[in-house]
């Protein structure tokens, strides 16, 4: 019996799938390559490091006083008051205040550089409404002194996104803010990918004009809907072959493509979506089209009208990427409040965070929380520093799936640190020293830690 | 002094969107920390009257007004004043029919002004800024002439243009077709063809002849809005040639001509902010600039960039940002109320008497993040800081049975 059985087995299957191609002896199996740009990022050298008598914010809503942070082999070992450690360089930090690395959630360094001239506009892939097939990381131009600009102002790791033009706009992708001259030597090992997904005004005005759907907000809507149906088919065909390969038989291999490898890669929940959405009644659906088709609706972006969903956007689990105050450019940035952030932050299980989406804002994104936290304490709420912090950091983190790795100052974490020369939700602060996995990146009085681009090099 | 702190808290409640706490009375700010934006510098425990619109007084004998408001050390400065921007002229950026301040065929006669709205849903915002007086702008159309300057008050009045034709802009620079050269020409071409054209006594000169007599004579400033310090030479060799006021707007570069500039005694609108080659005209942007310029001895008026209509209360965050990278306190004060003030002929933008009566109390230091602004009066009345941003955050963070649309 034994001895038949598989030959029975192929048989029936013959029988049962016939004119599908699948018997006869295997074919080499295909796997996708989830990771064909690896990273090739390695921290700079590295001494360890004690810094001592600081005001620290954890990033996990505590305050120290007088406190110390000691980072050895690129990890954060230990925050508290006076540690009884040896390091190779103890800094004092008296009257200064320590805090984990910056994290900008939504960044166009690179994609965007400056000098802005048309040989450089790599961001929005406007021929088609859903190219989900492409990856912002293709467009980076590391020599963007932006990036150099935003480490003076303490970020350390951020998400570089593809613009809103398409209403699935590609993938985007998560750095380490350290200068090197190429992406994969700046890449945020094991971070997961985003996908940019954008409603409201800008897609459908592009695509509009062009005369192709969409043209409407319902437009927007279908769109997004028909990509999702063809993700999920894609995904089934893409199952249905591996099981049927693992259950030994000879499958045909589906036709790849790889605008929906990217789709399917947010059904398997490897990729996250960062949407671009500005109005309430837009990111209430936007949620309800993630259960649609069993994905989850990740992080908005930009969301000038949160403040009136906030329990909403709790509920379902999704953080809210803001600015303090743009508004008015158009007409889905008009309902700004300037306590929006703390709005969305005061509901329980809540995700508020502050980005830039600019080259010069990332560089104060300590500036930008602290005008939410002040003005919201105008009116009322108690927003404290330590609390604040967590807005460009722990939350931020969250949002890009790296909170296990970076975005506060716990042990084993690793050692994205950023020394202030004093509290830094003043207008006069300033990243003194910046430090990414343990190693000094940038010091603003020493002219040996202050990188510069190619591009600016000799020019007079 | 009780019913001043009652005044005070009255006031922000029961102020309307747009209406100006009307007071025709006089009023004493007394116990304030005045940074005059004069000579005078910083006062002490000081007291400024106000009546008919004017400050008639700093630190008198005996005080005689008919409301007196306790600043309780807090300080007092002139009204700051927004530059380059298009408020009033725009309500939303992408409605065109709401935007104003540019037209195809807009040149040196253009005056958007004629447009300005004072009930813009921006005016009331940017008075959070201790915004008290605007510097229109055009932003212009196809000619390198963008059209004239207007300045403007932050009252929400329908008689809230304070001045016209204030200055003329021109766009040089780089462009997105063709030389700049050609553009240089061109304004070369008008000035000297309009100062050898002959006179014709029998008929009445144009709009734009009466203005390039102005210009010409230095009387109305040309702001010319570019980077490049090659370019910034340029012109000031063209105000040696034809004596106009020259004032550079933009000057992401201006630092590498710093002392052409100050011994041509040119003033500079610059953002403090800049410090990104945004393109090859821009390549010394830097967060030191406005300081150096400052050093230098250039009269630096500082600017928000970007959209500065919908943000031109940042102004004084800029500002703050100016002095942490150099530039002096009180170089940062004057580059946003006096500086404007002097440049553009405004009898304001300083605390002393017989000045327009534009007067901010800040709960803290004016240019940080954490201060706010307590009370301000415009033309010597008192103005709300309410916005419709404020009616929205309330509408959503309070409790109601009922849909939010009955929360007003």
């Amino acid at each position: 019996m034994h001895k038949f059985a598989p030959s029975l087995m192929v048989i029936s299957l013959g029988i049962a799938l016939a004119g599908c191609q699948d018997n006869g002896p295997q074919d080499p199996k295909v796997t996708i390559d989830k990771n064909p740009y690896p990273s090739t990022y390695k921290p700079l050298a590295s001494t360890s490091t004690l810094i001592t008598n600081a005001t620290v914010l954890t990033g996990t809503g505590e305050r120290l006083d007088e406190a110390d942070v000691y980072f050895v082999d690129g990890k954060v070992q230990q925050v508290g008051k006076d540690l009884s450690v040896q390091a190779d360089n103890t800094i004092d930090a008296q009257g200064k205040w320590v805090t984990p690395g910056i994290i900008d959630v939504h960044s166009h360094l690179g994609a965007y550089p400056t000098p802005s001239v048309a040989s450089h506009q790599d961001g929005n892939e406007m021929t088609s409404p859903v190219t989900a097939e492409v990856w912002v990381e293709h467009s980076i131009w590391p020599q963007d002194p932006g990036f150099n600009r935003a480490r003076e102002g303490g970020i350390t790791s951020l998400q570089i996104l593809p613009g809103s033009a398409n209403l699935i706009g590609g993938r985007g992708v998560t750095l380490k803010n350290v200068p090197s001259h190429t992406m994969q030597g700046m890449k945020f090992p094991d971070a997961p990918y985003g996908l940019k997904m954008a409603c409201g005004e800008n897609p459908k005005r592009v695509y509009g004009s062009k005369g192709v759907l969409p043209s409407t907000r319902m437009g927007n809507m279908a769109g997004y809907r028909t990509a999702w149906i063809d993700a999920t088919e894609y995904k089934r065909q893409w199952e249905k072959y591996d099981s049927d390969y693992a259950a030994g038989k000879n499958p045909e291999i589906p036709h790849r493509d790889i605008k929906l490898d990217t789709l399917a890669g947010v059904l398997d929940g490897d990729i996250l979506i960062h949407n671009h959405c500005y109005k309430a009644e837009e990111m209430a659906m936007m949620i309800d089209l993630g259960k649609e088709f069993g994905y989850h609706s990740g992080t908005f972006h930009h969301g000038i009208e949160a403040y009136k969903i906030a329990d909403l956007l709790a509920e379902n689990g999704n953080c809210a990427a803001l600015w303090p105050d743009w508004w008015g450019f158009k007409m889905e940035a008009y309902d700004m409040v300037q306590e929006n952030v703390a709005i969305v932050d005061a509901v329980k299980n809540s995700c508020a965070i502050v980005h830039s989406d600019s080259d010069t804002t990332i560089q104060r994104l300590n500036q930008e929380a602290g005008k939410v936290m002040y003005r919201a304490n105008d009116v009322g709420f108690n927003i404290s520093e330590q609390h604040a912090i967590k807005w460009i950091t722990a939350n931020a983190a969250k949002s890009l799936g790296i909170d296990d790795k970076t975005g506060s100052l716990e042990s084993g974490k690793q050692a994205d640190v950023v020394i202030w020369n004093q509290n830094p939700f003043s207008v006069y602060a300033k990243a003194e020293q910046v430090f990414i996995d343990g190693a000094k990146v940038y010091d603003r009085h020493d002219e040996k830690y202050q990188a510069q681009s190619d591009f600016m090099l000799g020019q007079q | 002094m009780t019913k001043l702190t009652k005044t005070f808290s009255l006031s922000l409640v029961a102020a309307g969107l747009f209406s100006s706490v009307a007071s025709a009375q006089s009023i004493a700010i007394i116990n304030a920390t005045i940074h005059t934006s004069t000579e005078q510098g910083v006062l002490e425990g000081a007291s400024v009257v106000i009546d008919e619109g004017k400050i008639v007084a700093i630190n008198p004998e005996s005080i005689n007004a008919d409301t007196t408001v306790d600043a309780q050390g807090q300080i007092v400065t002139a009204g700051f004043i927004g530059t380059m921007n298009q408020l009033g002229l725009v309500e939303v950026g992408a409605v065109a029919g709401s935007r104003d301040g540019g037209d195809d065929k807009a040149s040196i006669d253009f005056d958007p002004s004629l447009a300005f709205n004072p009930r813009s849903s921006l005016i009331p915002y940017a008075r959070k800024g201790g915004i008290t007086q605007d510097v229109i702008v055009p932003n212009g159309g196809e000619s390198i002439f963008a059209g004239l300057a207007s300045v403007v008050d932050l009252s929400g009045s329908f008689d809230s243009v304070n001045q016209k034709q204030v200055a003329l802009v021109v766009h040089l620079g780089e462009k997105r077709k063709g030389s700049r050269a050609m553009s240089m020409k061109t304004l070369i071409d008008k000035l000297e063809g309009h100062k050898s054209a002959k006179k014709d006594d029998k008929k009445d000169p144009t709009t734009e002849q009466k203005i390039l007599d102005k210009v010409l004579s230095g009387e109305m400033p040309l702001i010319a809005s570019v980077q490049r310090a090659s370019d910034i030479y340029e012109l000031v060799k063209l105000k040696d040639t034809f004596g106009i006021n020259l004032v550079i707007h933009g000057g992401d570069d201006a630092v590498v001509v710093a002392d052409t500039l100050a011994k041509a005694n040119v003033p500079v609108i610059i953002s403090s902010m800049a410090n990104l080659p945004g393109s090859f005209d821009s390549m010394h942007a830097n967060l030191a600039n406005a300081g150096k310029l400052e050093k230098a001895g250039v009269k630096v008026i500082i600017g928000v960039a970007g959209d500065s209509s919908h943000n031109v209360y940042q102004l004084r965050f800029d500002a703050g940002n100016a002095v942490s990278y150099g530039m002096t306190q009180q170089g940062a004060l004057n580059a946003v109320t006096s500086n404007i003030a002097d440049v553009f002929g405004l009898n304001s933008g300083a605390i002393a008497t017989g000045k327009r009566a534009n007067l901010v109390m800040w709960s803290n230091d004016p240019f940080e993040l954490k201060s706010h602004v307590s009370k301000m009066w415009i033309n010597g009345e008192e103005v709300s800081t309410e916005a419709r941003q404020d009616k929205l955050r309330e509408r959503y963070t309070t409790e109601s049975a009922m849909p939010r649309a009955y929360t007003k």
